[in-house]
């Protein structure tokens, strides 16, 4: 396709580290090699990630000074976010912008205020949230009132996909019987993928008379510690060459320091506390099983690096986890202590009769995921929003009112009020005085230069 | 397209774009209302019984305190009234605790029973003399307000669970907040009455009423069904009597509200159970399932 100009949108991005923060980096960088001019809008950290700076293949990242409240997301405010979003969409020609996790509301502002500009808009989606608490309920809401005027919604799995399309109230009547409704046609789903080079096996396989097994999580009830702490003392028991190395920080860490000291396993649980990424593929190559003890996972990247790096995977089989490996490279159990003993027994004797070629895993992950399969996907999506005509003010409006009895009419005033402010903000800041951004990186130019030298 | 099935899997290139559905198998695993029970009526007016019961002895209590206020009750009838009370519960606890073996109650018991009474005595004794003079520079309509406040807090927060045979009742903070805010509201009217053997039965009776009444009620919810259903009779037909001789229109209020807790609330829930939509799916967060340690 030609090459347009990209802004993504969320909360969530360097300097923070996570799932959704490098899967915008990767994005990004993978987008600009196919042409693209690709930048970042995120809140700013300060005292020093403040205003403008550039990452390395040439993504310029804006920083908004805006206070976060929690977890680095700020709060939804709607209406302040719009003379920063006015300025950056006009001077860096953005025609398309791309928002980035459901609890991002930088990125739901993002798609409300985009139609003003004519810029068309895509969502990815990276989490899965149930149905019953007040926090779901409230924060479904305000994804059902941002997705309801969405071009195109990505997600990373098909059971996000599911949850998403829930969530949203991604339904439209049927173009044959409208007394039916279906999915929308924009919903899609592309996997996350990983740097399959960052995560080679070791030069030789790991030894076969001490296993040791590998658990890389925040040490929090999602991720199932409960499970790790129940089964621990009993594998340690069970298998006297079986060692645990435990890579993680949070709430949980009391529960795994307080079972190791009362079953005497200082020296069978290893525990290093919150691992950096980049040191994520040392810890893994001296393992030989990666344990994953979560309660819900919507893509479960750290599995695949696991996988990639050559470990055989056992797994809970929770949100999309079934989803990524295929059955050989991963044993599943359910989230129960019994049962997840029985398949990390199972996995520790296919292991130590070295069944398990971690050479071949990781030339198999390799060719699983890739982030320039991912680029091309997400570029077609980008094409197909493309394509299709933009929607009118009177469609908008109308689509908003279907968000229920209450919700609907606050957030049709919120769509006019913006409106009024957009209108306001275009004779206080004449689109005249803006500064416009006249040239972008040019990485054949700098190639050259550097050549040159 | 090719002949290929789609599969749920992420891993393998799909024969089909990304934005496919696939017709059959797209939202497969969702449930809804997987654990539903629906509630039938008369259950939930049994249940409904206990949340009388606390509104009624509200109301008794309320009416008791008019009495007093207008002089046409005698602190020292409240008195016995309350003493009696007092001794007719105890002794109602101590049969219900001869029944439930799981509960032993020895002597040792007994000596506190008595001692923390005899100690809750005379402390309100020697304490109802400033109580009286308590809120003296306060006018009585603040005193109105802030006593009904507390005593909505008061039913909002009541514990009106059953107990469960066996387990130890274990007081949860919202109903000793209930309790409170239950005691302070007596003690603001308590302040209103003129000599002090007023205000000394009031706070006595409201003692009874709103610490230890609930206690027992909790414990009377194993008792047979028919029995709940005559207590709450009884205590809404005294709380309706002692009303109605002061004011008619007030005990018609009380008893449309207390027609409503007990039979009209339950129906409305019976009612609104038809637009239950509880959904499930894989994307739940999963219950861990561990054999604690015995």
């Amino acid at each position: 396709m030609e090459p347009i100009s990209i802004a993504m949108i969320s909360d969530f991005f360097h300097p923070n580290v996570g799932g959704v923060e490098s899967h915008i980096y990767m994005l990004s960088a993978k987008l600009i090699r196919r042409g693209h001019k690709v930048i970042v809008i995120t809140h700013s950290h300060p005292p020093d990630r403040v205003g403008v700076r550039w990452l390395l293949p040439s993504l310029k990242v804006y920083y908004i000074p805006f206070p976060t409240i929690a977890s680095s997301a700020t709060l939804p405010n709607y209406f302040t976010f719009l003379p920063y979003f006015r300025t950056i969409i006009l001077r860096e020609h953005i025609s398309l912008i791309h928002a980035h996790a459901s609890l991002s509301s930088l990125g739901q502002e993002a798609i409300l205020h985009a139609h003003l500009f004519g810029v068309r808009t895509v969502f990815t989606d990276h989490s899965l949230f149930g149905f019953e608490d007040a926090a779901s309920i409230l924060t479904n809401k305000l994804l059902a009132a941002a997705l309801k005027n969405v071009d195109a919604v990505i997600c990373v799995s098909h059971t996000g996909r599911e949850n998403t399309v829930l969530r949203g109230q991604l339904f439209e009547p049927a173009e044959d019987d409208p007394s039916k409704s279906v999915v929308r046609q924009s919903v899609y789903v592309i996997p996350n993928a990983l740097v399959a080079e960052q995560f080679t096996p070791a030069p030789e396989p790991p030894p076969l008379d001490t296993i040791n097994i590998v658990v890389l999580s925040r040490l929090a009830y999602r991720k199932g510690i409960d499970l790790l702490v129940a089964i621990a003392p009993r594998i340690c028991a069970a298998f006297p060459n079986v060692k645990f190395i435990v890579g993680g920080d949070g709430p949980k860490l009391n529960d795994l320091l307080q079972v190791r000291e009362r079953h005497l396993l200082q020296d069978r649980i290893e525990l290093l506390g919150s691992v950096r990424h980049r040191d994520v593929r040392d810890v893994l190559v001296r393992g030989s099983i990666f344990l994953n003890t979560s309660l819900t996972e919507s893509f479960g990247i750290a599995i695949v690096e696991a996988a990639c790096t050559g470990l055989y995977v056992v797994s809970t089989r929770v949100g999309g986890v079934p989803e990524i490996l295929p059955e050989d490279m991963i044993s599943f159990a359910n989230p129960d202590e019994d049962d997840l003993l029985r398949a990390l027994t199972e996995a520790i004797s296919l292991v130590s009769a070295g069944k398990h070629d971690p050479a071949s895993a990781h030339a198999r992950v390799r060719s699983f995921y890739d982030w320039t399969d991912v680029a091309a996907r997400t570029e077609r999506v980008y094409d197909a929003v493309l394509r299709t005509p933009p929607m009118d003010l009177g469609t908008r409006v109308r689509r908003t009112m279907q968000l229920g009895p209450f919700a609907g009419p606050i957030y049709t005033t919120i769509l006019i009020v913006e409106c009024l402010f957009f209108l306001f903000l275009e004779w206080w800041m004449p689109r005249e005085d803006i500064d416009y951004v006249q040239k972008h990186w040019e990485h054949a130019r700098f190639t050259q230069v550097c050549i040159a030298r | 397209m090719s002949a290929r099935q789609w599969e749920k899997a992420l891993w393998k290139t799909q024969p089909h774009p990304d934005n496919y559905i696939p017709p059959d198998s797209f939202l497969s695993s969702l449930r809804k209302n997987p654990n539903f029970k629906p509630y039938t009526y008369w259950p939930l007016v049994l249940l409904s019984c206990a949340i009388t019961q606390h509104i009624a002895t509200i109301f008794i209590f309320i009416a008791v305190f008019v009495r007093l206020n207008e002089r046409l009750l005698d602190p020292r009838v409240l008195l016995w009234v309350s003493a009696g009370c007092f001794f007719a519960g105890y002794m109602l606890w101590e049969v219900l605790s001869y029944s439930d073996l799981q509960v032993v109650y020895g002597t040792s018991n007994r000596t506190k029973v008595l001692k923390s009474s005899l100690l809750v005595f005379l402390a309100l004794m020697g304490l109802s003399p400033v109580l009286r003079t308590l809120t003296a520079a306060t006018s009585s309509d603040s005193i109105w307000a802030i006593s009904a406040c507390l005593f909505i807090l008061n039913a909002l927060l009541a514990d009106y669970s059953s107990m469960k045979t066996g387990a130890q009742s274990q007081e949860r903070l919202t109903s000793v907040i209930s309790m409170n805010a239950a005691i302070s509201s007596s003690v603001v009217l308590a302040s209103r009455l003129a000599d002090d053997l007023a205000v000394f039965s009031l706070v006595l009776f409201a003692v009874h009423l709103f610490a230890l009444f609930p206690i027992l009620r909790h414990r009377l919810q194993v008792i047979p069904k028919p029995l709940q259903a005559l207590l709450t009779v009884l205590v809404s037909a005294m709380c309706i009597t002692l009303t109605a001789s002061l004011s008619i229109s007030v005990a018609i209020i009380y008893s449309a509200v207390l027609f409503a807790v007990t039979f009209v609330a339950p129906g409305v829930l019976v009612w609104a159970q038809k637009h239950k939509n509880e959904i499930r799916g894989p994307w739940d967060v999963a219950v861990p399932r561990i054999n604690w340690p015995s």
